[in-house]
């Protein structure tokens, strides 16, 4: 469980709404309002999407919208910013291939 | 051919080494050995650098990578990283969609 | 195109500093962050900060950034956030993208208070996902509530390494260990003090080889180098980690001021503007602050800040030439102070071997990260006394006296000269209020009482973990190197809204452990490893 409860210092997180998304059809819980990646890594998801050249795994990296690694498609939008876009109730994310909303086998 | 023969004097052949395969560029996934052979071919100023391979050209606009790819360059041209000049810093400080460079606000909202 | 007196880049602790000494002269200000929360760094931040009364010091980060936001709003500066300076031109004239449109500004004068961005190492895997920047793991803890993994491996030794490493233990990960190429760790001796006695094990003079794992990280492998940076063979250790944390320093982000026309200067440091010391750079009216002009601290960013803040108002007349230096001159009296001691810029580099008072500084703390018991005696901060008495394991010249102001009987003595080490006055007596244990930033400081009861010694040290240990529980007391000394028993346990969450717990130990015991772990935790 990758959420702290309750943190020495910082106390209990402020109450947010509890909203579902998907990630590639798969149902996942988050909090709405925080980052798309933050409700990625709350549940346990380590891969962000696959390079163009050499199809290698990226995930989070610098986390504040910098790296560019943790771009995923949101609602068919491709090289969206997960660490630094809202996530929001329905929200349809898919593990990015390359640098476009194109999936593997080169649908869109 | 003479002035490409007057830059190259002075750094040697390429050789290869032991981690040319490492990524520096993570967005463009350019190796530190593409950044050392560039040289050898003649690329010795960064923004040169930038056109031949693409590093610092990727979503993440070299913020990442800007540094490391100027110390390879300056090690393989055998100078201090110091006494390279940097590439040119042009607008958008960030990755902007066309669309949006395109809509410029006549009123400030 | 809007038009302002003063545009600032950049809502952190020196853009918001200069914004508000601006406006506070009559200027009509906006500032522009490209995030979505001001404050810079300093929400991140949850540990006590260094520094005198005036540097906010013993004041935790988020708290400094919480107060300098109201104090601009009160000021009536306008911040606007998501909005990102994409362009600054010629003459003053900014670019911004906010929201889906780009909009231009003009300002008279101009501060770029853009802050840094970090630095990368490479190795064999850095790429996969499980690795992640120092600030990628603050972030994730501090602002999102998350642990960025359950076993980190730190690769760094400077502060932001030590204190990020302290992070992730409050955070409920485990550093299993921390690794820096250098061979003796680069940031204060309290702040590695702090996690080595929890048990973390610094590995210096070691670099990372390669990171493990296919699709993530799920292993590290590391090995020492020598004194060229040269792998020693047969020196390589594993690690089962699921997170690579890289804390290896900072440049400024100074893009904006070259493309301003700016005349730079690449120095170790970083790529940055020249400019004089009130923040002025070569083109007249642009000025900078804060960490894009070199890198130091909030506390200093702030009073760049305000300096940059009040130069900008003589530069439009609307302070004369004297208001100006009589206002600058306390902010760089203040500033001057805080780049003293042993981590001043100008001792970078430096081996210094004795402390201003002429004591040979620790060597272990700066090769292992703690005091080793020899050592700890040449200190003014250790003294044995009879009842309860502090001591004070501050061992290097750093500017802070926060201690010195904490105790109502003056048992702790610094002086005018704030880097000087803490001294305990023998002649006063302690009645054992904890509030100095609580007001170091560096948890340097523990309350002692050989004589606790006959055989035992009692201990009072900071903590500031949950859970918090329970009156009776049974432990084992950890020495400096977090190594397991003695059995021990929690006597006191002590939350005041004064100690602003460092709880104080008071454990009894043998009496001859009274020297070594300086942390307590519950006897439930060592029965699970």
């Amino acid at each position: 469980m990758m959420r702290i409860d309750e943190h020495p210092i910082l106390g209990k997180q402020e109450e947010k709404r509890v909203v579902e998304f998907t990630l590639d059809g798969q149902i996942i819980m988050g909090f709405e309002g925080e980052p798309i990646a933050a409700a990625l890594k709350a549940a346990g998801v380590m891969i962000h999407r696959y390079t163009k050249k050499l199809h290698q795994p990226r995930g989070i990296f610098c986390a504040i919208g910098r790296c560019t690694d943790c771009v995923m498609v949101v609602d068919g939008k491709p090289n969206v910013r997960t660490c630094v876009t809202s996530l929001k109730a329905g929200m349809n994310v898919q593990t990015q291939f390359g640098v476009s909303a194109k999936t593997q086998t080169g649908e869109v | 051919m003479s002035k490409l023969k007057e830059r190259m004097s002075g750094i040697g052949e390429f050789m290869s080494q032991p981690d040319d395969q490492l990524i520096i560029c993570r967005c463009e996934e350019i190796t530190k050995g593409e950044i050392r052979k560039a040289v050898h071919d003649g690329m010795f100023t960064m923004t040169e650098i930038r056109r031949y391979l693409r590093t610092g050209m990727g979503l993440c606009q070299g913020l990442t990578c800007a540094s490391m790819v100027k110390r390879i360059v300056a090690r393989e041209l055998l100078i201090s990283s110091m006494e390279l000049e940097p590439a040119v810093s042009r607008a958008p400080m960030r990755p902007v969609e066309m669309k949006i460079f395109g809509n410029e606000e006549k009123e400030v909202k | 195109m809007e038009r302002y007196d003063l545009i600032v880049a950049g809502a952190g602790p020196a853009g918001l500093s200069a914004a508000i000494e601006a406006a506070k002269r009559g200027l009509r200000v906006i500032v522009f962050d490209e995030n979505e929360k001001p404050g810079g760094q300093l929400f991140k931040q949850i540990h006590k900060f260094f520094g005198s009364k005036e540097d906010k010091a013993k004041i935790r980060g988020f708290k400094i950034g919480k107060d300098l936001l109201e104090e601009a709003n009160k000021c009536g500066v306008e911040v606007v956030l998501n909005a990102i300076v994409i362009g600054l031109y010629l003459d003053k004239e900014v670019t911004v993208k906010i929201g889906d449109g780009i909009q231009h500004f003009k300002g008279d004068t101009l501060i770029v208070a853009t802050g840094a961005s970090e630095n990368m190492v490479t190795f064999d895997g850095w790429t996969l996902p499980g690795v992640i920047g120092a600030g990628a793991a603050q972030t994730m803890m501090n602002l999102h509530h998350l642990k960025p993994g359950n076993r980190i491996l730190m690769l760094g030794s400077g502060n932001v390494g030590l204190v990020v490493s302290f992070q992730l233990m409050q955070a409920g990960c485990e550093v299993v260990a921390l690794v820096d190429a250098a061979p003796k760790v680069g940031g204060y001796g309290v702040h590695a003090s702090k996690i080595a006695r929890c048990g973390v094990p610094f590995y210096l003079s070691h670099t990372i080889i390669k990171a493990e794992g296919e699709q993530f990280v799920n292993g590290v492998i590391i090995g020492e180098v020598d004194s060229s940076w040269e792998m020693i063979s047969g020196t390589q250790k594993h690690f089962d980690v699921d997170t690579i944390c890289l804390a290896v320093g900072l440049s400024p982000m100074s893009q904006l001021l070259k493309m301003a026309g700016c005349h730079m200067k690449d120095t170790p440091g970083g790529y940055i503007p020249e400019c004089d010391e009130k923040g002025a750079t070569s083109v007249p009216g642009i000025f900078v602050a804060g960490d894009v002009s070199g890198i130091e601290e909030a506390s200093s960013a702030m009073i760049e800040g305000r300096i940059s803040g009040i130069a900008a108002a003589e530069y439009l007349g609307f302070i004369d030439k004297e208001e100006l230096k009589k206002s600058i001159e306390k902010q760089e009296k203040a500033l001057i102070s805080l780049r003293e001691g042993m981590f001043a810029p100008e001792n970078r580099g430096r081996s210094i071997k004795k402390t201003e008072e002429g004591i040979d500084v620790s060597i272990n703390l700066l090769k292992k990260g703690y005091i080793e018991e020899t050592e700890i005696e040449r200190f003014p901060g250790f003294t044995k006394c009879k009842g309860v008495h502090p001591v004070i394991e501050c061992t290097q010249n750093i500017p802070c006296n926060p201690c010195q102001e904490a105790c109502v009987k003056k048992c702790i003595k610094i002086g005018e000269k704030i880097t000087s080490l803490p001294a305990i006055d023998e002649t006063k007596e302690c009645i054992g209020c904890g509030m100095c244990v609580a007001s170091c930033s560096g948890q340097a400081i523990f309350l002692v009482n050989e004589e606790y009861e006959q055989g035992y010694a009692a201990i009072t040290l900071p903590y500031e973990f949950l859970p918090l240990p329970e009156v009776g529980s049974q432990g084992k007391a950890l020495d400096r190197s977090g190594k397991e000394i003695c059995a021990a028993k929690i006597i006191d346990v002590k939350t005041k809204k004064a100690f602003d969450y460092t709880h104080l717990i008071t454990m009894k130990v043998p009496a001859d452990m009274s020297r070594k015991a300086r942390f307590f772990v519950n006897s439930r935790r060592c029965e699970d490893e």
